[in-house]
């Protein structure tokens, strides 16, 4: 691993949190809408989509340190016809761009919510495409370990896995900055926290179980095939951190998130809550940084 | 019909010299650990103890052979099709280039090809390869490589030529199966030559 593969790291992991932060914030923010109303629903989500946007960004900086001719970087789109990498860039600029827009328009109030909501779906379908594009980008013949559905399916579990806790950490933040202005009528917002806290509890325990069986799948597919040399790699050289990166998920996504949903059942307990979130949501980062260092140290490529 | 340039290299000739990965080195002034045409040293085998002598050892199944190989300049290039900036193209006559003005150093090319053909450069800060020295076709004249064989082991023309010629083996371990990148290569094999991707040895010589 070296400074250019750690970019890319940093760049998968941050563009696939802000792409899952983004779908999850506008499932919370259209149930909560449904139950409370878009006033309500507007006080709870608003402040946490303005973290998206640095995120994207953040995540495009770092991409930019994996070139070694960035003067040459917009030439990055030019071969759209036939290059997933090409199209990695072109769905993240324009998700990056229409994703703007919406903050603009949701922060403003710009235009009617119907309008609001067709341009945040329209967000939402490039921020999938963005990450399909991701995946592809590894699907390449003479690389056996990456080429296989392990990859998208893994992406969009990760992609879904840091969207959920990370915005579960946002409206925590959010309801604590709330608290802390002494805002009036908290009592609703406490009722939606909570309810978004135990789905996004509840989601992923679900996203768990689903990447378990992907890992596993993924481990048992390379074993008996070309990627043999991956699964070997993984047992001699990186035993430590694969069990860690397991173990730690786990953690924040199995157990931590089981006390949340536990302790979302009851008012009052929002400093609980906050720290439960807080902790799954490093807990699964840490993890997740892991596997995609993994995913870049353990490559096996077919040839000389 | 759009031609196809091609390398042809006979392994039942080749001694291993390094001359011709020494000619392309010197012709294209490439850096240190950058080598457009390698050859790799294939080995593999045994020394067992003599079922009735069990204190000596005698050989068991040994093999060596060399393997020169430089860009395939490939019909289906997988560089050519993923490179983002489009800074590799394929000219009519079938010859890969890099355009270095149009690189944006990403790497993703190393990442897709299974010869190991485009290499970085780290004064240009960009990825280079072998050109199938196109100033010297262009004149009518044969690549450096084929050109400084003591042994007369590498030659170029026409695909279709060549493998109406030499025949159509395209791939011996350790090279890549050929169906991955349809390679415009044709080689005779060495007498010990190994099938592709079985592991029965390993390449030797770290350098390349």
């Amino acid at each position: 691993m070296n400074t250019r593969e750690w970019a890319l790291v940093a760049f998968t992991i941050l563009a696939q949190m802000s792409v899952g932060s983004f779908l999850v914030l506008g499932a919370v923010h259209f149930l909560a809408k449904r139950k409370a109303g878009e006033a309500e629903a507007d006080r709870l989500s608003d402040r946490a989509l303005l973290a998206i946007g640095p995120v994207l960004i953040l995540g495009m900086i770092a991409s930019l340190f994996h070139l070694e001719n960035p003067a040459n970087a917009y030439r990055a789109v030019m071969n759209i016809g036939s290059s997933w990498l090409s199209r990695e860039i072109f769905f993240g600029v324009l998700f990056a761009a229409v994703g703007f827009l919406f903050a603009i328009m949701q922060w403003r109030k710009l235009a009617s919510p119907t309008v609001r909501i067709a341009v945040a779906g329209v967000a939402a379908l490039i921020g999938v495409a963005l990450v399909y594009s991701m995946a592809r980008v590894y699907m390449l013949p003479n690389q056996p370990s990456w080429n296989s559905a392990a990859t998208p399916l893994s992406f969009f579990a990760t992609t879904l896995l840091l969207g959920a806790l990370a915005m579960g950490a946002a409206f925590s933040v959010n309801y604590t900055y709330l608290k802390a202005r002494r805002q009036p009528a908290l009592q609703t917002q406490s009722d939606l926290l909570r309810d978004a806290l135990r789905w996004i509890a509840l989601a992923s325990i679900v996203l768990l179980g689903f990447q378990m069986v992907i890992i596993s799948a993924d481990l048992v597919n390379q074993s008996a095939g070309d990627a043999a040399a991956t699964v070997a790699k993984i047992g001699e050289e990186y035993g430590a951190i694969f069990v860690l990166r397991v173990a730690l998920v786990f953690l924040g996504a199995g157990v931590f998130a089981f006390f949340l949903y536990k302790n979302a059942a009851s008012a009052a307990k929002e400093q609980v809550l906050a720290n439960l979130v807080y902790g799954a949501f490093a807990l699964v980062l840490v993890a997740e940084v892991l596997g995609r260092f993994l995913f870049y140290a353990t490559h096996t490529r077919i040839g000389i | 019909m759009a031609t196809q340039k091609a390398f042809y290299f006979d392994a039942s000739a080749c001694n291993g010299c390094k001359a011709c990965m020494i000619a392309c080195k010197s012709k294209n002034a490439l850096p240190v650990g950058v080598n457009f045409r390698r050859v790799l040293q294939y080995g593999g085998g045994a020394w067992v103890p003599d079922p009735e002598y069990p204190d000596f050892l005698q050989p068991s199944g040994l093999f060596a052979y060399s393997l020169s190989v430089a860009c395939m300049h490939c019909q289906n290039a997988p560089c050519v099709n993923i490179c983002p900036a489009k800074a590799i193209e394929k000219r009519d006559d079938g010859i890969v280039l890099v355009d270095e003005d149009k690189c944006i150093g990403c790497h993703y090319c190393e990442w897709a090809c299974p010869y190991g053909a485009p290499q970085f450069d780290a004064d240009k800060g960009t990825m280079i390869k072998c050109d199938f020295c196109v100033d010297l076709i262009d004149q009518g004249e044969a690549p450096y490589c084929v050109a400084s064989c003591p042994m007369r082991a590498l030659d170029f023309g026409e695909l279709d030529e060549l493998r109406a010629k030499y025949g159509t083996v395209s791939a011996v371990a350790p090279l890549p199966p050929a169906d991955l990148t349809d390679p415009a290569f044709v080689m005779t094999p060495h007498r010990d030559a190994q099938p592709v991707g079985q592991g029965t040895g390993r390449i030797y010589d770290d350098e390349v």
